[in-house]
């Protein structure tokens, strides 16, 4: 029940518009597309540059194109949460907290408490929606900036992790007896059809499917979306502004834990002091696609296609032994860029 | 309407995935068949070979100085070519960084996991797969490797409890740990270690501490604890960094001259633990070999002359003090 949000022009009455030429038109789409272009371009000069063994490109080498899906599964489930908060105008630094939270819970929960998986599982990922939802209250209710709010979540999370795990990590071994964890949990360190397709990976694609659809078919995104591009005019025009912020912090804390799980499940261990840092990659991908940290204008599909180049140079530098210093830098400029890119663009 | 379709996108989805799962995944399909097909390494001394060394952290001077080593031993070998990854302390990253070793099809890795249980996984991909595998100085979980090779760092521990019981602290103390970082297993070693050789002595640890083998974190902490317990006499750190650290908060609180500071390392560089104790801030330290020496002549061994080696290779300690640390330097640097 959204109707059309119309902001009263004051004074001079608005220019005609201008026929779109063609070029226009060309430039749009490739501003719309910028993160898809951009990780094309990318994956190409990885192609032609990839180091050779024996005549073969090592970079289109099944097993390391896999490899790059898996490495940036966690922080593109991430970075899919972060989309929605992103687009009502939030930010959410708490996530690399909450997945080193999760990734602890999961790990306690089953190794020192001997719960089954889906135990764990239902627990952590409640853990992390509840975590989501009081930044959702403390921001949208109470009208703290996110960015503070976010920024205390990260301390309590990781403060919260570390009390938990009492302050080492948990080591996850696998069997039936006591003090192990059910063998069914490795799985997700496993590879499916025929040891190709990591598991994490699979998790990734169903997440950003399911938002895919959600943000472009649900009523609620067309609130969230509202909120972002204007947020005193969606709220005029009846948008339960308080409601849909809280709910896309929930969301974002529900991914954090998914993600932490997905790590404790990687890594066979619940380190309290995980994830540090891993809120940087997610906003980078998130900005790489496209959206605009002000909100309204961004898409999940774009976030997928920035968490996929950034996993492509990383990829492409690791396999030419370029210094990780270096990659730090290059990732940077890529940021850059990218948001560059967006302020270039043509106002529809 | 749009909401049927998004609930129908999401039930298809979950069910795709349980299927694929169901049915894709166990560990028979995940390729552990080659478990030890190791005879097929050997090419003898016409080949050229490539070793990957993976390393947990560069950041830390001893890790710094075992790259060095391995790069300086390994040019001595001409078949030999070195590609080194540094993984910044993370474990995910050195996940990744021995997965693109693998891609790049090198002939064995040298890896010095930055904590054993993430590390472990990945380390048995690359031996199931025939590649020969040498770990270095910290361990991985069960025995899905070639050869281990490190001191004994247990041995360590206990001649450092040694030295405070009998000759720091006779009539009993007070001492202060900072620990190196938990999930890596010469951690716990070192602090097990330490705890067997003060047994049966007046010595008590007031405290525990992080420094997760950083001289920042190891100052920073060392400030915490003795502001919590300024009757500190010793203070034992499980590497040299942390310990210069500590003496720099000690003297920072204008303590420095009330107790005395043990390390662990003892490399022979201008910042290493040797010259610390030769110049007085450090009362002891150990010396903890980088094994890169013995890493390359190792892979020699395996790859050039096609012998057997065994699974464990423990390199010898020394307690360095006042007495021998000008010594000891020269003979490293000579």
């Amino acid at each position: 029940m959204s109707s059309d949000v119309t902001t009263p022009e004051t004074g001079t009455e608005p220019p005609p518009p201008k026929t779109p030429g063609r070029r226009t038109e060309v430039v749009a789409a490739l501003f719309r597309f910028q993160s898809l272009f951009g990780l094309v371009a990318v994956f190409v000069v990885a192609v032609v540059f990839s180091p050779r063994h024996n005549g073969d490109l090592l970079f289109l080498n099944s097993d390391n194109l896999f490899n790059v899906v898996r490495a940036v599964s966690e922080i593109g489930i991430m970075a899919v949460g972060m989309t929605f908060v992103i687009l009502v105008g939030g930010i959410d630094l708490s996530v690399g907290a909450v997945l080193g939270l999760a990734a602890v819970g999961s790990a306690v929960l089953m190794v020192d408490d001997d719960f089954g998986v889906a135990a764990s599982v239902v627990i952590v990922l409640l853990i992390g929606l509840f975590f989501g939802f009081l930044q959702g209250m403390a921001s949208a209710l109470f009208g703290i900036q996110a960015f503070i709010v976010t920024l205390a979540g990260m301390q309590i999370a990781r403060g919260l992790a570390r009390i938990w795990s009492g302050g080492q990590g948990v080591a996850i071994a696998y069997g039936d007896g006591p003090g192990e964890a059910p063998v069914s949990f490795s799985l997700l360190g496993e590879r499916t059809f025929n040891g190709l397709v990591p598991i994490p990976a699979l998790i990734f694609a169903v997440v950003a499917v399911v938002a895919i659809v959600f943000l472009r078919t649900s009523a609620f995104s067309r609130h969230v979306y509202a909120i972002g591009g204007n947020e005193k005019a969606a709220r005029l025009s009846g948008v339960p502004v308080v409601r849909v912020k809280v709910i896309v912090f929930c969301i974002c804390g529900f991914l954090a834990a998914l993600a932490g799980i997905v790590h404790a499940g990687q890594l066979n261990q619940g380190s309290p002091n995980d994830g540090f840092g891993y809120e940087l990659d997610a906003i980078a991908a998130v900005v790489i696609g496209g959206t605009s940290l002000m909100g309204g204008r961004g898409t999940v599909v774009g976030t997928v296609a920035g968490a996929l180049l950034l996993g492509v140079l990383n990829n492409f530098l690791g396999l030419h032994g370029v210094d990780p210093n270096v990659q730090l830098l290059v990732k940077g400029l890529v940021i850059v860029v990218a948001a560059g890119l967006q302020r270039l663009r043509p106002t529809a | 309407m749009a909401r049927r379709r998004a609930v129908a996108a999401v039930l298809t989805a979950a069910t795709a995935l349980s299927l694929t799962v169901a049915c894709g995944t166990t560990s028979e399909n995940s390729g552990q068949d080659n478990a030890g097909a190791q005879e097929s390494t050997c090419g003898g001394s016409d080949g050229k070979y490539t070793i990957g060394m993976s390393q947990a952290n560069v950041a830390e001077p001893y890790r710094q100085r075992m790259d060095d080593d391995i790069k300086a031993a390994a040019e001595q070998v001409p078949q030999f070519s070195v590609e080194f990854a540094d993984a910044q302390q993370d474990n995910a990253k050195q996940v990744s960084d021995v997965e693109n070793f693998l891609t790049k099809q090198i002939d064995l890795l040298i890896i010095s996991p930055n904590e054993a249980t993430p590390l472990t996984a990945v380390v048995a991909k690359a031996y199931n797969k025939g590649i020969p595998v040498i770990v270095l100085d910290r361990k991985v979980d069960g025995d899905a490797y070639t050869t281990w090779i490190g001191a004994d760092n247990v041995e360590i521990g206990r001649t450092a409890g040694k030295y405070v019981a009998e000759k720091l602290l006779p009539n009993g103390g007070k001492v202060g740990e900072i620990r190196g970082l938990a999930g890596a297993t010469p951690a716990k070693e070192r602090g097990d270690g330490f705890r067997e050789g003060i047994k049966g002595s007046n010595i008590e640890i007031v405290q525990s501490v992080d420094g997760d083998w950083l001289r920042e974190k190891g100052q920073t902490q060392a400030d915490a604890l003795f502001k919590a317990h300024p009757d500190i006499q010793v203070l034992y750190a499980h590497n040299d960094p942390m310990a210069e650290g500590a003496y720099l908060a000690a003297k920072a609180a204008g303590i420095e001259k009330n107790m005395k500071f043990i390390g662990i390392d003892g490399l022979p560089i201008p910042s290493g633990g040797l010259k610390a104790v030769e110049q007085g801030r450090l009362s002891a330290t150990l010396i903890y070999p980088t094994a890169g020496k013995e890493a390359v002549d190792t892979a020699k061994k395996l790859l050039v002359d096609c012998q057997d080696v065994p699974k464990e290779q423990t390199l010898k300690t020394e307690l360095i003090t006042i007495d021998n640390a000008a010594t000891v330097y020269n003979e490293a640097n000579g």
